[in-house]
């Protein structure tokens, strides 16, 4: 037996939820040709089938892209710090990628590494993931070559699967995901059949040995030629968690702030001295790569990366990280 | 659920004194403001602070006093950006903000017994300062301490007067250098570059240990010159200083290659180094 939901009765429990003043994340078209994970305001926004995925991923909700990590004042001699106050709105991620859910447990990994970061860990304590199964790819989705697929799991409280006809299977995977719809799915004998997915362009797993290998090759330049050092490909990305810490505000009063940042920068690494250990932009694209595919890894178990191919989508020049690991991929088999 | 604390909150801390120790290099003597927050706070030599001015931001510096001491922690900067531009002005009573510490320490238990050779230049002595204080205070568990120490000009020495007391203790051998031009009419020391001190200085390099800090080149032409001494990768040490924001593993920018330079490092001996891409 399976459990169901029809579209109409989703948008009617996306209503009650804005009621309860949750807030409620899900893809949106915000103009042509531009889907985006945003806060809806009503439930019609909310797009349950015809798209690919939007091109921000679902990070922004447990690790927004500005946050205020601290308060100061300063008066005389006198400083007082202020802590930043704990979020606590409960959110629900509806219709995010399975792509974009999986990567919520890569960042717990890191938000975790012995210094526990309290405000993730209390927005992913108030984040409900509700994802869809995809049944559309474009050029650049890749999860099969990570080891993924099109209803992966990981990171879902709940996954929804098109049954066509205005009718969604509904998969509960954990207790957050059972309370969300107790009571809101009727039994049926419907299943959604699992898709092939994108086609498998590599077994991208296992890319980390070659790339031990690969580190001093001189054909970085060339695999990474094109590069603007741009950041797209780390905004972009659900994975990617690269950030800076800088102080907001005068002498007398402001914050302590984290940003989003990107290891594409020059000034990423810069040392004081005016040394810069990456100072190439090919040095640079490097180190996403082994980052997501060696580093991250070795210390973790599993990729930095869920194949959404974003990094590819967003990019100004159609590189990101499947071009070029296929380049070292085809270097390797000459 | 115990609720947890915020990571990049700092402690704040009184300014207790400041010395000019160069040109553009001062150090700095702070106190936890909370006292129980001192009393409770221990280090090893080696590790390092986030040390911040509000409005001005965050930066990192070696804790360079001995985690023996325990009235202040100290550290000691060069203006260069930012953060220390602002830093430059700490007064007395002044407030600045502390995390930490943060990262691995050197080994000084693993090198009782062991005779110790410390080789720095330029900024890099506050790094080795710490150890050389611990050291001198746990001196029977020591060998001979040789000291190598240089700088451009006699003027730019740091911890200048400490070189003198260092050379008091008993089997203690101190040898400060300046770069040639960089000498006063009165200067005792050594004329030339560290890694040619270092192999004119005839240091018996059996059961010793050596911590090498300061600019890649002057470590590039050391290195050699301590292993024609005798001494094993393994057995000579060094600091790494690459660019960190949090200090504590997730800010994604201090890594050279597979290890994160703020929980892993930062020291490293010379042999794990030769096992990492050269991204330092």
């Amino acid at each position: 037996m399976s459990q169901i939901i029809s579209k109409p009765a989703i948008r009617r429990l996306v209503e009650r939820w804005l009621r309860q003043g949750k807030r409620v994340i899900a893809p949106v078209q915000v103009r042509p040709n531009l889907v985006s994970y945003q806060p809806v305001r009503s439930p019609d926004q909310v797009l349950l089938e015809g798209f690919v995925r939007p091109l921000n991923s679902i990070k922004q909700v447990v690790f927004p892209r500005h946050e205020q990590l601290f308060q100061y004042r300063v008066r005389g001699k006198q400083i007082d710090l202020l802590p930043a106050p704990l979020p606590d709105v409960e959110r629900i991620v509806l219709a995010a990628r399975p792509c974009d859910a999986a990567a919520l447990p890569i960042l717990d990994h890191v938000f975790n590494w012995e210094f526990r970061d309290a405000t993730y860990n209390r927005r992913r304590e108030l984040t409900t993931v509700v994802t869809l199964a995809c049944t559309e790819y474009d050029a650049h989705c890749f999860c099969t070559s990570v080891g993924s697929q099109p209803n992966d799991t990981r990171g879902s409280d709940a996954l929804l699967l098109d049954l066509g006809d205005q009718t969604l299977e509904v998969r509960c995977v954990t207790d957050k995901g059972q309370s969300l719809f107790a009571g809101q799915t009727e039994a049926s004998t419907r299943t959604a059949p699992t898709g092939p997915g994108p086609e498998r362009r590599a077994d991208l797993r296992r890319v980390g040995q070659q790339l031990e290998q690969a580190f001093e090759r001189s054909e970085w330049a060339a695999w990474t030629n094109r590069c603007l050092g741009c950041g797209a490909c780390a905004y972009g990305c659900p994975a990617c968690h690269c950030f800076d810490m800088v102080d907001e505000g005068g002498p007398t009063c402001g914050a302590r702030v984290r940003n989003w940042d990107a290891c594409q920068f020059g000034q990423f690494t810069l040392h004081a001295s005016g040394h810069n250990p990456r100072n190439a932009q090919s040095q640079r694209q490097r180190q996403r790569i082994y980052h997501k595919f060696h580093v991250y890894p070795n210390k973790f178990g599993e990729l930095l990366c869920t194949g959404c191919g974003n990094c590819t989508r967003n990019c100004p020049v159609s590189l990101g990280v499947l071009p070029v690991l296929e380049a070292i991929q085809a270097e390797g088999a000459k | 659920m115990r609720p947890m604390t915020n990571i990049y909150q700092p402690d704040l801390m009184e300014v207790l004194d400041v010395q000019q120790q160069t040109t553009d290099v001062k150090s700095v003597r702070v106190r936890f403001r909370d006292d129980a927050r001192g009393d409770d706070f221990l280090f090893r030599v080696g590790q390092f602070g986030m040390f911040s001015l509000f409005g001005y931001g965050e930066s990192t510096f070696n804790i360079c006093s001995s985690s023996n001491w325990k009235d202040f922690v100290e550290f000691c900067f060069r203006r260069t950006g930012r953060v220390t531009e602002a830093l430059w002005s700490l007064e007395k009573n002044d407030t600045i903000g502390f995390r930490g510490p943060y990262g691995n320490s050197y080994p000084m238990d693993k090198w009782i017994g062991k005779n110790l050779i410390f080789i720095g230049g330029g900024i890099a002595m506050p790094p080795l300062r710490c150890a050389i204080w611990y050291a001198l205070e746990n001196r029977e568990q020591f060998g001979d301490i040789t000291i190598v120490y240089g700088a451009r000009r006699v003027q730019d020495l740091v911890f200048r007067q400490e070189l003198d007391r260092w050379a008091e203790y008993d089997r203690v051998r101190v040898v400060p250098c300046v770069d040639p031009g960089g000498e006063t009419p009165n200067w005792t020391g050594e004329v030339g570059f560290v890694p040619a001190v270092t192999e004119r200085a005839q240091i018996p390099a059996g059961n010793a240990v050596a911590l090498v800090i300061g600019p890649p080149v002057m470590i590039k032409f050391t290195l050699p010159v301590l292993a024609k001494m005798g001494l094993a990768d393994r057995d000579i040490y060094t600091s790494l200083e690459n660019r960190m924001k949090c200090g504590v593993g997730k800010c994604g920018r201090c890594n050279c290659g597979p290890v994160y330079v703020c929980k892993e490092g930062p020291v490293f001996t010379l042999e794990q180094l030769k096992s990492l891409p050269n991204e330092y």
